[in-house]
C-alpha cells in the first residue's frame, strides 16, 4: 500500500497540470478576442476612411441637383416673363384689343 | 517552432505592416499643393427671392462662378490666354450679337476688350502669386466656353448671382446686390437694401480633415454647419399693373418730353403698394453701368412742391375742422389778392366771384384756397398737415425714403400759410401725397404704405403690418372731398380724357420749380392724383412728370396718362363701366 502522502502529491500535480492548461487556454482566448477586436477596428476605420469618397460623391450629386434646380427655375421664370411673352406676342402678330365690350 | 512563437511572430509582422503604412501616409503619399488637409470652407448662403403677388420671381438666383488662375501652373503664353478670355469677361451689355451693335458701340466694345486683355496679362504674369482672381459672377454659358479652352492653371469656384427674369421691371423698387468692402454680397437701395439682413441668410462652414485626395476623413474632426438660405419676400406688387404702369409711363415721358416721370398705384383699403414705376430707370443686372443718380427711387426719395394736388389736404382739413363746407361761398375770389406784400392770382388769371368750395377745387382756384387757409388758421392747418403724415417718413419698406420739408410753425408768415394752402413753399414726397389721398379714398382712415406682405423663410412666416393706422378725417368729410374730386374730374380741365362710364375722383397739379430763390415759370412738376371707382376705390394713383416740355400743365400731361393707365387697370380688374 502506498503511503497517504504519495497519493496526495499525485493529486496535487494533476491539479497543477490542469490549472496551467486552463490558463493557457484563457490567454489564447483573450489573445484571439483582442486580435479580433483589433481587426474589427481596422476594418471599421478603413471603411470610415474610404466612406469619405462616397460622402464626397453624394455631396457632389446634391450640389449638382441643386444647381440644375436653380437653372431650371431661372429658365422657367425667364420663359414666362412678361418681357418675353410680350415680345413673342408681337412677333406672332397679336394686337391689343381696341374696344372692350361689357355685356 | 511552437504555436506560441508563430503567433508572436505574426503579431510582430502585423505591427510592422501598420508602422510601414503609417510611414507611407505620413511621409510618402501625395499631398496636393494648396489643399490643406485641415480646412475650413465657407459655404455661401443662397439669397432669398423676391416674388410679386402672383408668386412670380421678380428676383431669383442663378449659377455663377469665380474664375481664378494659378500663374505657376499656366502652360500657355499669357498673351494668348488673355486674348481668349478678354471678350468673355467684359461687360454683359455687349453680350448682344456684334451685328446688332452700332459702330460706336463696336468701338467701345473693342476698347474694353483691349483694356481687359492688358489687365489679365498683368494679373496672370505675376509668378510670385499662387492664386489670382480674374473675374466674378460669370454665368454658366461663359464657364462652359472657358472650360472648352482646356487651359491648365485656370479654375472655377462657386459664386452667387442675382437673376431678373423681367429685366428692368420695378428696378427702383428692387434695388440691386453689389459688394461691400470685404467683397461680400450686399443689397443696396430699395427692397434689397431695406431687407438685406433677411435676404442674405447665413453662411455655413465646413470644418473637416481631408485625405491627400481631398476626400473628407470621417474619423477626423468633422463639424459641418449648413448654410441657411435667406428669407424670401412676397410683395403686394401686381405684375400686370406694374407692367401697364411702366409701359404707359415710358411712352408718356417720351411723348411729353419730360425729364422724369413716376407712377405710384396703391390699394386704398390696405395701404399696400400695387405698382411703383419711375422712368428713366436702370437694369439691376448691370447697375454698375449706370450713374449713381439712377439708383434712388424718385417715387419715395424725391421731394417736390406738390402744387394744386395739395389743395385736397387743405380743403379736407378745413371741412373736417368745420371751417368751411362744400357749398360755402368764397367772398375773396373776385380777383388777385395781396398778402404780406405778395400778389396771389389764379393759374389762368380767370376769377369766379362767389365760387363755392366745390368750385374752388374744380377751378383749382389759388385765391379761393387762401380764403380756406384764413378760415382754418395756421394752428389747425399745421396740425392736419402732420396728421396726414407730411414731414415724416411713411415707413415704407424701401431704403431711401425721404421725409419732405415742412418748416417749423414759428417760422410761418401769412404768405407761407397762403402759398402752402395751394401746395407751394412746402416739399413732400410723391408717396406722402399718395398716402394723403389714400386716406380720403379710405373714408378718412390713414393706413401707412408697405410693399412686402410677408417675409418667408424655411419654417417661419412673418406678416408685415402697416406702421400706422389712424382716422385722420371723418368719413363724412372724406365723402364730401370725394364728391368735390369727382366734380373736378367731370367738369375740370382734363374732362376730355376721362374713360366713359367710370366715376373717378381726382385733382390736377402744376407746381413751379424753385430755382435759386425764385420760380422758373417754364419749368414745372405736372401731376395728377386720384382714385377709382370713386364709390368703391380699387386703387389710388399718382402720376407725376418733372419738367414736361410739350405742355407745362398737369391737365395736359399727367391727367391723360392717369386716365389711360386707369382705363387699363379697371378693365384688367374686371370693373365694368356703369353707363
Amino acid at each position: 500500500m502506498r503511503p497517504d502522502y504519495i497519493h496526495k502529491k499525485s493529486i496535487l500535480t494533476a491539479f497543477r497540470v490542469k490549472t496551467g492548461s486552463v490558463k493557457l487556454k484563457m490567454l489564447m482566448l483573450l489573445g484571439f478576442i483582442l486580435a479580433g477586436l483589433f481587426f474589427t477596428q481596422l476594418v471599421f476605420a478603413n471603411n470610415l476612411a474610404t466612406d469619405g469618397e462616397k460622402l464626397s460623391q453624394v455631396q457632389q450629386n446634391i450640389k449638382r441637383l441643386e444647381r440644375e434646380n436653380i437653372t431650371l427655375k431661372a429658365q422657367i421664370a425667364q420663359e414666362s416673363s412678361f418681357a418675353n411673352l410680350s415680345k413673342k406676342a408681337v412677333e406672332l402678330g397679336f394686337k391689343k384689343p381696341q374696344k372692350v365690350t361689357v355685356l | 517552432m511552437d504555436r506560441l512563437k508563430l503567433f508572436q511572430f505574426s503579431l510582430y509582422l502585423l505591427a510592422l505592416a501598420i508602422v510601414a503604412r503609417l510611414f507611407y501616409w505620413q511621409f510618402l503619399s501625395p499631398v496636393f499643393s494648396g489643399n490643406s488637409q485641415s480646412q475650413e470652407i465657407k459655404i455661401q448662403a443662397q439669397r432669398g427671392e423676391i416674388y410679386t403677388n402672383d408668386n412670380f420671381p421678380l428676383v431669383a438666383n442663378q449659377e455663377a462662378f469665380v474664375l481664378f488662375a494659378k500663374p505657376k501652373e499656366l502652360k500657355t503664353g499669357f498673351e494668348e490666354i488673355a486674348r481668349k478670355l478678354a471678350p468673355l469677361l467684359i461687360s454683359e451689355k455687349y453680350a448682344t450679337n456684334t451685328a446688332q451693335l452700332t459702330d460706336d458701340e463696336k468701338d467701345k466694345k473693342q476698347k474694353e476688350i483691349d483694356a481687359k486683355e492688358k489687365e489679365l496679362v498683368d494679373k496672370i504674369s505675376q509668378k510670385n502669386l499662387f492664386w489670382v482672381q480674374l473675374a466674378r459672377k460669370l454665368t454658366l454659358p461663359t464657364k462652359k466656353t472657358i472650360d472648352d479652352f482646356k487651359t491648365p492653371g485656370l479654375g472655377f469656384e462657386d459664386d452667387a448671382k442675382r437673376l431678373y427674369p423681367e429685366g428692368s421691371m420695378a428696378a427702383h423698387l428692387l434695388g440691386f446686390v453689389g459688394s461691400d468692402d470685404l467683397g461680400n454680397d450686399t443689397g443696396y437701395f430699395g427692397l434689397e437694401g431695406y431687407y438685406n439682413n433677411q435676404l442674405k441668410g447665413k453662411a455655413g462652414r465646413l470644418g473637416q480633415i481631408s485625405d491627400p485626395n481631398g476626400f473628407p476623413i470621417l474619423v477626423g474632426k468633422y463639424r459641418p454647419i449648413e448654410p441657411r438660405k435667406g428669407s424670401s419676400l412676397y410683395l403686394s406688387i401686381d405684375r400686370t399693373a406694374q407692367f401697364i404702369a411702366e409701359q404707359k409711363l415710358e411712352q408718356a415721358v417720351q411723348k411729353y418730353g419730360a425729364k422724369q416721370g413716376s407712377v405710384i398705384i396703391a390699394d386704398p383699403k390696405s395701404g399696400n403698394i400695387i405698382a411703383m414705376a419711375s422712368y428713366p430707370n436702370y437694369t439691376p443686372q448691370l447697375f454698375s453701368e449706370y450713374s449713381e443718380d439712377f439708383y434712388k427711387n424718385p417715387a419715395v426719395a424725391d421731394t417736390y412742391e406738390p402744387g394744386s394736388t395739395f389743395k385736397l389736404v387743405t380743403m379736407s382739413a378745413a371741412i373736417d375742422a368745420g371751417a368751411v363746407e362744400p357749398n360755402t361761398k368764397c367772398p375773396v375770389c373776385t380777383g388777385p389778392r395781396q398778402i404780406g406784400g405778395y400778389e396771389i392770382s389764379t393759374w389762368n388769371k380767370k376769377y369766379y366771384p362767389d365760387s363755392t368750395m366745390t368750385e374752388v377745387i374744380q377751378h383749382s382756384d389759388n385765391v379761393g384756397m387762401t380764403y380756406v387757409a384764413d378760415k382754418l388758421g395756421l394752428d389747425k392747418f399745421y396740425e392736419y398737415i402732420h396728421k396726414f403724415g407730411f414731414s415724416k417718413k411713411t415707413g415704407i419698406d424701401l431704403q431711401e425714403e425721404s421725409e419732405g420739408t415742412i418748416r417749423n410753425k414759428d417760422d410761418w408768415r401769412p404768405i407761407d400759410l397762403a402759398t402752402a394752402s395751394f401746395g407751394q413753399g412746402i416739399a413732400v414726397t410723391p408717396l406722402q401725397m399718395v398716402q394723403a389721398v389714400q386716406t380720403i379714398a379710405n373714408g378718412g382712415k390713414l393706413i401707412s404704405p408697405k410693399i412686402v406682405k410677408k417675409v418667408k423663410s424655411n419654417n417661419t412666416e412673418e406678416i408685415i403690418k402697416p406702421d400706422r393706422q389712424e382716422q385722420v378725417i371723418s368719413p363724412k368729410t372724406a365723402a364730401q372731398i370725394t364728391e368735390m374730386m369727382v366734380n373736378a374730374v367731370e367738369n375740370g380741365e382734363a374732362k376730355a380724357f376721362v374713360p366713359k362710364g367710370y366715376k373717378i375722383a381726382g385733382k390736377t397739379g402744376t407746381a413751379q420749380i424753385p430755382l435759386s430763390g425764385h420760380y422758373d415759370p417754364n419749368k414745372t412738376i405736372a401731376s395728377f392724383i386720384g382714385f377709382a371707382p370713386a364709390d368703391n376705390p380699387k386703387f389710388v394713383m399718382l402720376v407725376r412728370f418733372t419738367e414736361p416740355t410739350s405742355s407745362i400743365f398737369g391737365s395736359e400731361t399727367a391727367a391723360p396718362t392717369f386716365f389711360s393707365i386707369a382705363k387699363d387697370l379697371l378693365t384688367y380688374w374686371g370693373v365694368s363701366p356703369k353707363d
